[in-house]
């Protein structure tokens, strides 16, 4: 089979190692001159900042995506974070950082409850894993069972960092898949050198199968032919294809063969995607001679105003900065009705950051803000349209169109693994 | 005329989403970026910025 990827970007270079190594031909089509879209390393200044992620794996190198990369060949070393951990302010009732804090492990995240809560809590945990509940979002369920703000607290800082979303942005079913994809594959980790240690990995199980990766080469429309997908336009160019795999979202995909979708008998399909919400946030970038958090895992600041949590991932590997420096980096979810007013929201982090690290000496290397069409997540998790369109022939990877309860990277993962085996059987 | 006087030709346009892509290729440390980018004195209109932004949003006006 002759297929073509629109987009090198996780997705679509997952898609096509899977499918170069089952022996098919594949072209992969790029718009940039560099591959990995929102994963993989900007070099500044000597440090290995990010096009987009963490640097981070939501299920470190048992997850999804580690297992993907695996069944590939792929040899990337993915080293699991120590722990996660919660910055609380030291005095009970303090509403922020400023009278000093204290660190408590992820798993003791009920001690700031009440006994009586704590007991509702740890009955919960129980309870809701044979019937998870559902159909309100998180923060209503949260607010229904226990009258504690702390956990709401605790709630948005935990769905701002992984999914820059809010707890009353996301239904509680996804919300407890995800907990069940902890408990099966495990917390965050680092891969070496980065998301691009990744990437280079994905390349070169393609080059090895014989397939090629174009950059600087935009696609300007997708072609069909009898109501089948028959390949896409390059530069005036037609290329040919069996298959083709999008890896620009569901909105953009359309766009690239709006002719066809504009029949009525799709009129169902645009008007679900009108509904998609791509969710916004802000990444900030710093150096520190001495460790600002110390450990390779998540510090979450449910305290903040507006930082979720920060990583340090030179703790894992130190080569992702210059000798001697750390590379420290925070995320904050950017709310629908905060994006256009980003500049207020970078100064409310910076604030954030000095009161999370007092007397700390650190400088701010870069600040990155994502929404709308360079997203943190082109559909919010728990909105993803699954991925296949109206045409058949015609799929679409990554984060807009991610598995159930895949959180990020390992969403894609999922999303690739279901594709594939539609695509393989 | 003197050259600080001169605007760059490279133009940022409502594209931008703040991304700091485009920074980390310029050589000349001439793109700030704070929500969106802005293009400094320093630049020297090399065009290298303009293929690495991921929403087309670094124009060259003539
Ligand atoms: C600030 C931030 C922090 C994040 N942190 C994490 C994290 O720690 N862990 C995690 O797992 N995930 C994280 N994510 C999410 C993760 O980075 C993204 O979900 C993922 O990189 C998206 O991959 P994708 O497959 O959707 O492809 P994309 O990265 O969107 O790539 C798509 C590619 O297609 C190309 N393209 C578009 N149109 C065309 C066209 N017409 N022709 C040819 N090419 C085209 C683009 O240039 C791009 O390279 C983060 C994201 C952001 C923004
Ligand atoms: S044109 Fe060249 S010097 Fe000017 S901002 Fe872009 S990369 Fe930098
Ligand atoms: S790369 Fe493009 S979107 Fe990103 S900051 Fe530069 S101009 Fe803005």
């Amino acid at each position: 089979m002759k297929v073509v990827v629109i987009g090198a970007g996780l997705g679509g270079l997952l898609s096509a190692a899977r499918l170069s190594k089952e022996g098919h031909t594949v072209e992969v089509f790029e718009r940039l001159p560099i591959t990995g879209g929102r994963f993989t390393n900007l070099e500044y200044k000597g440090f290995q900042l990010s096009s987009g992620a963490f640097h981070m794996l939501p299920h470190g190198p048992g997850g999804p995506l580690a297992r993907l990369l695996k069944e590939m060949g792929d040899d990337v070393r993915i080293v699991r974070s120590e722990k996660t951990m919660i910055r609380i302010p030291l005095k009970k009732g303090d509403t922020d950082y400023r009278q000093g804090f204290r660190d408590i492990p992820f798993h003791d995240f009920q001690k700031p409850l009440s006994n009586k809560d704590r007991l509702k809590s740890a009955y919960l945990i129980v309870s809701t894993r044979k019937d998870p509940p559902e159909g309100s979002t998180l923060q209503e369920w949260i607010r229904s069972q226990v009258k504690d703000e702390w956990l709401v607290k605790l709630a948005d800082s935990f769905c701002g960092w992984s999914l820059s979303m809010r707890s009353d942005e996301i239904y509680v079913e996804e919300v407890f898949e995800i907990f069940e994809n902890l408990y099966r594959f495990g917390g965050p980790g680092v891969p070496m050198g980065g998301c691009k240690g990744i990437i280079d990995a994905l390349e070169k199980v393609i080059m090895a199968n014989g397939g090629t990766i174009h950059t600087k080469s935009e696609v300007s429309k997708i072609l069909v032919e009898n109501g089948n997908t028959a390949g896409v336009v390059v530069d005036g160019t037609e290329h040919k294809a069996d298959l083709v795999i999008s890896n620009t979202g569901h909105a953009a995909t359309a766009g690239l063969c709006s002719e066809i979708l504009s029949d009525e008998k799709h009129a169902e399909y645009l008007r679900m995607l009108e509904g998609l919400r791509p969710s916004a946030g802000i990444k900030i970038c710093l150096s520190a001679e001495e460790p600002l958090i110390g450990h390779s895992g998540v510090l979450l600041t449910p305290y903040a105003r507006r930082v979720n949590g920060i990583n340090e991932v030179t703790q894992v590997d130190p080569s992702l900065a210059p000798p001697g420096k750390h590379l420290t980096m925070s995320h904050q979810h950017v709310a629908p009705e905060n994006v256009g007013k980003l500049e207020e929201e970078i100064d409310m982090g910076l604030q954030d950051l000095k009161e999370i690290f007092p007397g700390k000496k650190y400088e701010v290397l870069l600040i990155q803000s994502y929404h709308d069409s360079w997203p943190v997540n082109r559909a919010s998790s728990g909105t993803d349209p699954g991925n296949e369109t109206p045409i058949p022939g015609l799929y679409v990877v990554g984060d807009g169109a991610k598995g159930e309860g895949g959180i990020e990277v390992e969403g894609i993962a999922l999303g690739v693994s279901r594709t594939m085996n539609k695509i393989l059987g | 005329m003197i050259g600080k006087l001169v605007e760059t030709r490279m133009k940022i346009n409502d594209n931008c989403v703040g991304c700091g892509q485009c920074t980390s290729f310029c050589r000349q440390d001439a793109i700030e970026v704070r929500g969106k980018a802005r293009i400094s004195d320093a630049c020297v209109e090399c065009g290298i910025c303009s293929p690495y932004c991921p929403v087309k949003a670094i124009e060259v006006t003539v």
